[in-house]
Formats: C-alpha cells, structure tokens, sequence
C-alpha cells in the first residue's frame, strides 16, 4: 500500500510532529545570535539555516521589537539624534512573549516596525506559526536576562570592529544614502560607545564565540552539526507505536457514536462495501455526514428563549448560542464540509492539510489556514498588544465559537493529534473544540482523548481493530479519500 | 407541548427532544421568523425525520466485504419505498426525501374540505402503478384533527397498501389527531417532532406554528 501511495502523493516537506505522543508541545530549538553592528550575524544566520537543511526554521530579527517613540522621541529622531543603538530602544516585554510563544509552539504574529514612523505598524504583522528552529538575531541578541533563559544555544559573533565599521559606510552609504562623514559621526555618538559598553560585554553571555563571523566556516558548520545533534534526539515516531498499543475495552466518556439505528447500519453497509459505486459511496457519505453534524449539534451550550407563535401562543424554546466554524483535516476530512454547509450554512471554514510520510507513516503537516474569526480567542493578556485592532471586528464572536474539527476517519489518531495541536497552538481552547468522523478505532479514540480529555468526539460508528502494518481499520472501509474522490488505483 | 400530560401511543414515534432540535422548533414556531430561516430549518427537521421514518422500513442481514479484505456484517435496505404527499403542504417535505432517497418515486393526494358537507373530499390522486407494493411514506407537516390524513390513508388502502406499510410523517400534532387517526387505522405509524397541547376552538393546534404551507411557499398575508 505505501509503494502505491508515494506514486500519488506529491511529496512536499511536510513539518513532521513536534508534540509528544500525550499531546503536549516539545520546546522548539532557539539559537540566539549576538554581535556588532555590521558584524556578520545575519549571514551567519542564513548559512547555518542553508547547512542545517530542515524545514520550518524561523528566522526572527531583532529589528522587529523596536520600541515604538511618543511625539518628544519621534523629534530627536527626525535630528538623526535619536540612540537606535542603546538597548532601551527595544521592546523586550513583546520580545519575551513572542519567544516564549514560539518557543512553545504557539502561533505567533511578530510585529512589523515601520522605520518611517517610529512605530510598530498597528494594522500588519507576520504570522508565524510551526518552527523547529529560530534563530534570533540581533546586537542585543543576548542582553536580556529573561530572553537568554530561553535560549539553547547562544552564539556572539566577534568581528574585528574595523571590518564592521568598514562594512558599516559602505551600507549605509550604498543603501541608506548617507554620506561618509554623517555614518562616522553616527558611529561616534552612538554604535561605538554602544557597542563598547553594551554589546561586547554580552560575549560573556555565548556558548560559543565566532571569531570573524561568516568567512569561519569551520565555526558555523561545528555549530550546525551540535544543532543537528539536538534535534535528531528529540524526533520522535509516534505514530506506529500508537498502533501497537492495546487499548481498553471501553470508550473514552467523551466520545459520543451515533445509535445504531437500521438507516446508519445500512449506510455504513454500502460505503464500507469493497463494490459500491463511486456514485453511491459519495451519496451515502454526505447521508451520514448530515446526521453526524446534526449529533454533533448536541453537544453545544444553548440558551432559553420565549417566541411567540403566529396563533399568538408563547413557547419556552432554544437558541443554539455559540458560533460554529469548522475546520477540515484535508484531504479525507474536506468530504464533511458539505453536510456542516447543509445544517450551518454561514460557517467559516478553515483547512489544514495533513498527510502521512509514506517512508515512516508519521503524519506531517503541509498546510494550514484558518479563518481569523476562529483564532486569537480573546485571552487576558492581549491589552498591551498595538497588532490586536485588527481582529477588532470579531471580538464579539471569539469568545463564542466552537470548532467542528472534521475528519473521515479516526485511525491512530495521528493526524487528528497534529490537527487539534494546531488548534490549540492557535489559541482555540481545548474545550472548545469538537471532532468529529464517520468512522473510528479505539486505538485513535483513546489517543486523543488521553492527549486532550475536553475535546469531544463525535463518530458514527467504531470500528474493533486497527491493523498494525497498514493502518487501515478492520472491517473498515479502504481509504475513504480515495474511494470519495476517485483517486483509487485500479 | 406539555408532553408530560400526554402519553403518545406506541404507534407514535416522537424525535429525541435534543437542545439542537428544540432551537429549530423555536425558530419555526417564531412568528416573526423570516420566510427565509422558516424554510431553510424546516427543511432541517424534515431530513431529520425522514431519517428517522426510514428507520421503520426492514432491513435484512447482508454480509459484504470491504476494501482491507475484511468481512462485515451489516445490513441492506428492504423493500421499495414511496412517497405520498397531501397537496399542498406535504410537498414542502418532497425535497427532504428526495435528499436521502434519490429518485423516489412520488405520489401526490389532494385533499379539500367539501363547502357543502364540511368533510374533507379527495379532489386528486395519482401514484406510482405498483404502489400496492411499496413502503409509503405519507407527508404532511401538521397534524391537527387528523381529517385529510384519515382520508388520505383511506385512499391509500383502497390502492392496496397495506397498512402496516404506512409510515405517516409530520413535523408537529396534537393528541386530537393521533387519536383520530389511530382509531381509524391503528396499525400505521406516525413518526413526529413534537406534540403540541391540544386544538383551539378554530381547530388550529395550540401553540403551533401558524399555517405551515402557508409560511414555507410564502402565501400568508
């Protein structure tokens, strides 16, 4: 089976797991780079991301987390007499949040400052979600005590001060537009005794020391190989020990089947069955899917409500509060969004795209794009945050929107473990969300509802058993991507 | 509504009372629901209850093999079915069938009230030719006296369906008509969404939902 899948599957770098098997975030790896102005980091940088040659690194610039000037401050900059190179012109309450969220694994949105103004722009940012990697670069890279704790490896890049002046009014004169005279007055006022009195004194601070920045190519690729080391000790292979664990007997008490009624045993019949038509099988499948969304419907908060009737009568009724977006683990889990568009029909619907690595059978995620209405649930910290505004418009609803996670089939689990990972790496609480399929395994069920006890799960059948070497459940019903979409080999 | 007072025969079968479908009956039940949110939930609740009518019809064990090579027991859909809508409501239930049964076969009834004898009358029937051989789903979103329901089963067995083989489906009753109705033809089934209390003096069921064709086609005034 997995010979044939790779014909199919375009294989792209997916970002494999980068949560252990209960669910919770590994620490990413942080690099943090320090040096002088004109000193080399970037490029050290960028080599040691092209040599270390995995994906998902992020590389994050100190450049982002300028602090943002009042009025007085706007003016002396406008003299050219403002210090950019005195640490007190950084932002390091917004730089520890996003290092700490990134290093968690969490989305994060890194500011954007806008050179013009001063200020950060309070409309734009980067998004940055799923790093193995960052590599934080900056002259005061290793300056704050609490940015250092977070560090795993901190490096200074000591260039000789006159190859960074030197460097220094050829950039600013080509790029900048400065004239030789007003780069060395700058650097007189403000780089040297900044870098003399701030900066150098951080080398004490590094693990490691590069002497003469990137042409010591000796230096950055030990460094590289120590960072390769690191990471290879914290990969994991989840998802085929999943398959060999024996789970209980019993269903976890947050997953809810639909009834075994004649009408779902014999859906279930006709799209498990090896000679159904394309035709048919799509048929059924949406059937079913309305009923599991309609289940799943049940399981939201609803609040009373009086109505009148067209016979003047008053009625003690229910309104369904929260709002609902749903979210489709592609490609499999893209079959339910009809029957949610079917029983809601202005549910936002957000994508992520999650496939399996035919060469480990790891889960790796290509994709992911969810609607901002879905996100940045409303947490208590966002006050201070310039960039919040611009989800101002759905503020209302944020604090009231659950999640049908959707997915065709729950085998191992994995997949849906990496999706509702992403969810919760986007600020989605965990009791918020609910996932549902047509059909699971035990194995799967108690996975996730091990990894994350306040997800709900909603399926319409469960399967006895998953087989250990090819995944699929049994009796099951093949791969239900292919047989929905016609992708099958023949 | 008061559902407590009223024990429903075992011929009646009523949907689960879930949160999800008490919201839809709220909104349709709203006399100021707009025409658009009136159709698009009752049409919600009648593919839930054609769901649940379908349920009614046999099945037979049927063992089948799936993709992985496995054996499963499962069942298969017994018996041809059919659908028989009372002009005009009824139709507005066609869709929802039509949605879990493709192609169906669809017979129609209409049904009047005689100006001179205040009885229902048929005016109009037309059904499938074998219909003496079909499961019959028959569609009418209210039952209130249960008048044209009685008449349109009787319509029914004159055909040669029997009746055992009729599964009447609505969105809303009342207790007046399940018991008109039953003791005219106690070996159907009728499958609800809810009960109301009871009919007023206009015969109109108490609190209900207004005139239901006349909300779902937009021809009230």
């Amino acid at each position: 089976m997995e010979s044939k899948l790779a014909h199919h599957v375009i294989a792209g770098e997916g970002r494999p797991p980068w949560y252990k098997a209960d669910g919770q975030n590994c620490d990413c790896y942080v690099v943090g780079i320090a040096g002088g102005s004109a000193s080399g980091k970037t490029s050290v940088a960028q080599r040691i991301i092209k040599n270390l040659n995995v994906p998902w690194v992020v590389l994050l610039s100190m450049d982002s987390f300028y602090r943002d000037l009042n009025d007085q401050e706007q003016e002396v900059a406008a003299r050219n007499d403002y210090d950019f190179d005195s640490p007190d012109s950084y932002d390091y309450d917004i730089l520890l949040e996003t290092i700490t969220k990134l290093k968690e694994g969490k989305k994060v949105d890194v500011p954007i400052y806008d050179f013009e103004t001063h200020k950060r722009l309070t409309n734009k940012h980067t998004t940055v979600y799923g790093a193995n990697v960052i590599i934080f670069e900056g002259i005061f890279g290793l300056y704050d005590k609490k940015v250092l704790d977070m560090m795993d490896l901190k490096v200074f890049v000591d260039t000789d001060v006159d190859i960074c002046l030197a460097r220094r009014i050829k950039r600013d004169v080509a790029e900048r537009g400065f004239d030789v005279p007003g780069v060395l007055q700058l650097y007189k006022r403000f780089v040297k005794p900044s870098y003399d009195n701030y900066v150098y004194p951080t080398k004490k601070n590094a693990d490691v020391v590069i002497p003469r920045g990137l042409e010591n190519l000796v230096a950055i690729d030990l460094l590289t190989k120590h960072i390769q080391r690191q990471l290879q000790e914290r990969k994991m292979q989840s998802r085929w020990d999943m398959a060999r664990i024996n789970p209980p007997e019993e269903l976890p008490s947050n997953v809810i089947v639909l009834d075994k009624t004649k009408q779902i045993m014999g859906m279930h019949t006709i799209i498990r069955d090896i000679n159904t038509s394309r035709h048919d099988f799509i048929f059924y499948a949406d059937r079913l899917a309305t009923l599991v969304i309609e289940r799943a419907l049940n399981e939201l908060p609803y609040h009373s409500r009086v109505v009148t009737t067209p016979t003047d009568n008053t009625v003690q009724g229910l309104a369904l509060r929260p709002h609902i977006g749903g979210v489709s683990i592609l490609r499999a889990g893209g079959t339910m969004e009809n029957g949610l568009r079917r029983v809601i029909r202005d549910a936002v619907i957000g994508k992520i795209l999650i496939q399996t690595d035919p060469s480990n059978g790891e889960p790796q995620l290509h994709y992911c794009k969810l609607p901002p209405s879905i996100q940045n649930f409303s947490t208590t910290d966002s006050s201070h945050h310039t960039n919040s505004n611009n989800n101002d418009s759905n503020n209302s609803q944020q604090n009231d929107t659950f999640i049908f996670l959707m997915d065709a089939v729950i085998g191992t689990g994995a997949a849906g473990l990496m999706a509702i990972r992403v969810l919760l790496d986007h600020g989605i609480p965990e009791n918020r969300i609910i996932f549902l399929s047509f059909l699971a395994g035990p194995q799967g069920l108690h996975m996730i509802s091990h990894a994350f006890p306040s997800v709900k799960i909603v399926t319409s059948f469960v399967d006895r058993t998953l087989n250990p070497d090819t995944l699929f459940l049994e009796p099951g019903l093949g791969n239900f991507g292919d047989r929905y979409f016609g992708t099958e080999s023949d | 509504m008061s559902t407590s007072l009223y024990v429903a025969p075992a011929q009646v079968t009523i949907l689960p009372s879930t949160p999800q479908l008490k919201a839809m009956m709220s909104i349709i039940r709203d006399k100021n629901t707009s025409r658009a949110d009136f159709v698009f939930y009752s049409d919600r609740i009648i593919r839930l209850l054609i769901e649940e009518g379908l349920n009614h019809l046999p099945v037979v064990e049927k063992a089948i093999l799936t993709p992985t090579g496995m054996e499963y027991q499962g069942v298969e859909f017994q018996g041809r079915i059919c659908g028989v809508s009372i002009m005009r409501a009824g139709e507005s239930m066609e869709q929802g069938l039509r949605d879990v049964c493709r192609s169906v076969r669809i017979g129609k009834i209409l049904i009047q009230r005689d100006e001179e004898t205040a009885l229902p009358k048929l005016y109009y029937a037309k059904f499938p030719p074998d219909i003496a051989t079909r499961f019959c789903l028959l569609l009418d979103p209210a039952l209130a006296t249960g008048g044209s329901a009685i008449k349109a089963i009787d319509v029914l067995l004159e055909y040669g369906v029997p009746p055992e083989r009729i599964v009447f489906v609505n969105l809303l009753c009342c207790p007046e008509g399940i018991t008109a109705l039953l003791e005219k033809h106690p070996r159907i089934k009728i499958v609800t969404a809810e009960i109301d209390e009871g009919l007023n003096e206009k015969k109109f069921i108490m609190p209900g939902l207004g005139d239901f064709g006349c909300r779902y086609y937009g021809t009230n005034h």
